[in-house]
């Protein structure tokens, strides 16, 4: 069994992608998720969030679109699987597969200069505030990623490393 | 079974947003009735259409997720499924998206009941490109299942000739199997064992009722037998403790787990489709700077295309109306008639039946455009912008539109209340939107401003109002919330429905039975209001109407007592018994009233700014007028919730003028 989070509801940001492993444990709220076809095993995805906050967008695998706020997302645990660099959830030392650039075409090939394309491994060895530091598992080569940048890479964990 | 004289019942049974409506009016047309499930206020519409020899009547069920109620809707839904099966059931798919509504339709077609499944919107799944064998599905499920399009009535006559196939021959072949852990398999077997047992009489499955039996939490709802329910105990204890979800998790888990695999079958592997253009439009109207001021703009127009557009019309109607009436009232032989007569049917009945027709076209414009929001999908997009604002309120997102159009008018935004998914919210979003400030007693403000104040200061009074509107909804919804008196808030769980282009055709048909509707709910409930307003003013036959003698002023003197301490006089609180009726004739009661030259004048000498300020709040908190609270009624379709808006406006209002006058009072105003 693999160890299950929460997710922190200061780690929401659109692009991460988490397993639910638990519904919560308010009776209706379960009740109403389930009989949507939200069950544990479902991967969620998260689009967005409202403008105004706390309201938050997501998708089932199985392609539904659906609206909750913060704090039944909050009660689920829903073990992530990929997210943007710069979030909260990325662990210093872990390495993670990139699953998708998603800035502009010039974005691309700046990152694909260093070595920084989908599949690639990367190798977290520093997080924070500042500028992300990763290597470049193939290549051996150490990164500085600014926020901006980190944003818009979205890694995946790696599935047989589990933690 | 022998159906062929009698009616058929088919029931119309699918999870929202899967083109349940539409469908419905797409086949019974104008054969529509309304009502309400009983002792809730949800309403019941029924219609009915000619299928061959026989005559149908279709039942549209609230929308519902599942059969295990979550909702008031899916309470009702759950009821009338157990307690008066209907012949046939009529289930809706969405083409674009089959897992979502499989859940529902493996339990519906588990029931031993003759079905038949629409798959709806086939021509928006053909623009996504997405491809299905239907037979699968169909010999999976045991029923027919036939593609159509309500919206363009594609497919409705093979969905009609499937219908009459299964009336001719109601037998339905087989149930669905659905896989589940092998002790709730065992629990299931055991329980409809016991019912076989029981020698029961129903045309529901027998495994049906033993999942329905285990599933269900509401005590009523268990069987009567004594085997069954000592059964159902045992595993109902013994598998509370073995699974790690609740028996209704862990039943839809089995559900669902049988509808991925169909739907992966049934769509030949294809992966989950994305709805290209929805996903563009989203990136706009959901932008997380831009998504605010679009959904503003939009409301803007929306609020301008109501009122901007309904207005003039409403006063074109009315003013049309009074001519009419004027021409009537000379003819010579209305006027052989008695005075009190002419008077009755004139200042009555006339005026009456004026308001119910003044209000149509800012209902059907309100209709329309609420249509064209609802339709298209972007109501969901705004609910999503709104919500957090309205969260704070107990209230969903959707509120927020309908409480918006108050401040036009409030009469159809109480109809709009309907759009509100839950009835928790449609319940306090129906309490809040008579203080919302709406044009009729804006009439009074600016009337009665510039009577009493200086150009400058007048407008500042009237952004008063609107603050101290604003505050009342708020505060009243701080209240409702703590006090809970719509029930327990429903979780918040929203689906987010791809876009569409609305067809003219649903959109009028909707506005069309809103007016309808309007008119046989509310009409004779506001003509009724205005003849007892009339007969106060107006009895005893020998006074003036209106003066200190009528029963209007005896009521406004034996009212003195409440208003005194409000700076509001006997001639005022029967200005404010004329504003039952409509807003708008408060000012023209108040002329009736200080019958004379110089109405003006006579009221600057009776009244202070300061009991001016105090009547006008009084105006702004109390009941809006009859043609509200009558629709209030027909919404709620309760007296409770109808007495509640009438008590709750009325004190609030007294307690704000009170305060107000008192403090001011305190202050050394006067």
């Amino acid at each position: 069994m693999t160890t299950t989070q929460h997710m922190p509801v200061s780690a929401l940001q659109p692009q991460i992608e988490c397993i639910i492993r638990s519904l919560g444990s308010d009776d209706k709220t379960v009740q109403r998720l389930a009989q949507m076809g939200i069950l544990p095993g479902t991967h969620l995805h998260i689009i967005r969030i409202a403008p105004l906050g706390d309201t938050i967008e997501v998708t089932g695998d199985q392609g539904q679109s659906f609206a909750l706020r913060q704090q039944e997302i909050a009660a689920m645990t829903c073990e992530p699987v990929a997210m943007p660099l710069d979030s909260e959830l990325v662990k210093v030392g872990q390495t993670y597969r990139i699953r998708a650039l998603v800035g502009g075409k010039t974005f691309r090939q700046r990152m694909e200069r260093s070595g920084i394309k989908e599949k690639k491994l990367l190798q977290i060895k520093k997080t924070g505030n500042k500028p992300v530091l990763v290597r470049q598992v193939d290549l051996n080569k150490q990164v500085e990623l600014g926020r901006g940048e980190a944003k818009k890479i979205i890694i995946e964990r790696i599935s047989n490393e589990q933690n | 079974m022998n159906k062929t004289e009698a009616s058929v019942t088919i029931a119309l049974a699918a999870i929202p947003n899967s083109g349940k409506t539409t469908l419905f009016n797409r086949l019974t047309g104008s054969g529509q009735a309304t009502g309400n499930w009983p002792g809730v206020s949800i309403e019941q519409k029924s219609g009915s259409f000619v299928l061959g020899e026989h005559s149908i009547n279709l039942i549209d069920l609230p929308g519902a997720y599942a059969l295990s109620p979550v909702t008031e809707e899916e309470r009702v839904v759950r009821n009338y499924f157990l307690q008066s099966p209907p012949d046939i059931i009529l289930n809706i798919l969405d083409a674009r998206n089959l897992y979502r509504g499989l859940g529902l339709t493996l339990q519906m077609a588990l029931s031993g009941l003759p079905m038949v499944v629409a798959v709806n919107m086939i021509d928006e799944a053909r623009r996504q490109g997405i491809s299905f064998d239907l037979k699968v599905l169909s010999q999976h499920l045991g029923v027919p299942v036939i593609e159509l399009s309500a919206r363009t009535g594609e497919g409705i006559p093979d969905l009609k000739q499937n219908l009459y196939k299964v009336i001719k021959y109601p037998e339905k072949t087989r149930n669905p199997h659905i896989s589940c852990p092998p002790l709730l398999e065992k629990a299931f077997s055991e329980i409809t064992e016991a019912i076989n047992q029981s020698g029961i009489d129903t045309r529901l499955d027998h495994t049906f009722l033993a999942m329905r039996q285990l599933e269900e939490d509401d005590p009523e709802q268990r069987a009567n037998d004594d085997k069954v329910a000592v059964v159902t105990r045992q595993w109902y204890r013994r598998l509370k403790q073995s699974l790690r979800t609740s028996i209704p998790v862990a039943c839809a888990s089995c559900r669902f787990n049988a509808a991925r695999g169909l739907a992966m079958e049934v769509l030949h592997d294809q992966p989950a489709f994305e709805d290209q253009l929805t996903k563009q439009l989203d990136r706009i109207f959901l932008h997380r700077f831009f998504g605010l001021p679009i959904f503003f703009l939009l409301m803007f127009l929306f609020f301008q295309g109501v009122y901007g557009l309904g207005g003039p019309l409403q006063e074109l109607l009315s003013s049309g109306f009074d001519r009419a009436g004027t021409w009537l009232a000379s003819q010579a032989m209305t006027l052989s008639w008695p005075i009190w007569l002419q008077s009755f049917f004139f200042d009555g009945l006339w005026q009456g039946i004026s308001v119910v027709i003044s209000f149509f076209p800012i209902i059907a414009l309100f209709f329309l455009f609420m249509s064209l929001i609802e339709d298209s999908g972007y109501m969901a997009r705004a609910a999503f912008l709104m919500d957090r604002l309205m969260h704070w309120l107990g209230l969903d997102g959707k509120a927020f539109i309908t409480l918006l159009l108050g401040y036009g008018c409030n009469v159809p935004a109480v109809m709009g209340t309907r759009i509100l998914t839950s009835s928790y919210s449609r319940i306090l979003t129906m309490l809040l939107i008579p203080f919302t400030l709406c044009t009729a007693r804006l009439q009074i403000f600016v009337f009665l401003t510039a009577l009493f104040f200086s150009p400058v200061i007048a407008p500042l009074i009237i952004l008063s109002l609107y603050v101290c509107s604003f505050g009342a909804v708020i505060l009243t919804g701080l209240l409702l919330k703590f006090f809970q008196i719509g029930g327990t808030p429903e979780p918040f769980i929203m689906e987010i429905p791809p876009y569409r282009l609305p067809t003219l055709r649903s959109i009028s048909l909707r506005t069309w039975y809103e007016l309808k509707d309007f008119f046989s709910r509310a009409a004779t409930l506001i003509v009724a209001g205005v003849l007892i307003v009339w007969l106060l003013i107006h009895m005893p036959a020998d006074v003036p109407p209106g003066s200190a003698a009528t029963w209007a002023g005896q009521l406004g003197h034996m009212l003195t007592p409440v208003f005194h301490p409000l700076g509001i006089g006997w001639q005022e609180t029967v200005a404010l018994i004329f504003g039952f009726i409509a807003k708008e004739i408060v000012v023209g009661g108040l002329a009736v009233i200080y019958s004379g030259s110089d109405v003006a004048g006579q009221m600057i000498s009776h009244i202070t700014p300061l009991q001016s300020i105090s009547f006008m709040l009084f105006c702004l908190l109390y009941t809006p007028c009859i043609a509200t609270i009558a629709t209030i009624w027909s919404e709620s379709r309760s007296i409770k919730i109808t007495l509640l808006s009438l008590v709750s406006g009325l004190g609030i209002a007294w307690i704000t003028s009170f305060v107000f006058y008192q403090s001011g009072l305190l202050f050394g105003f006067h």
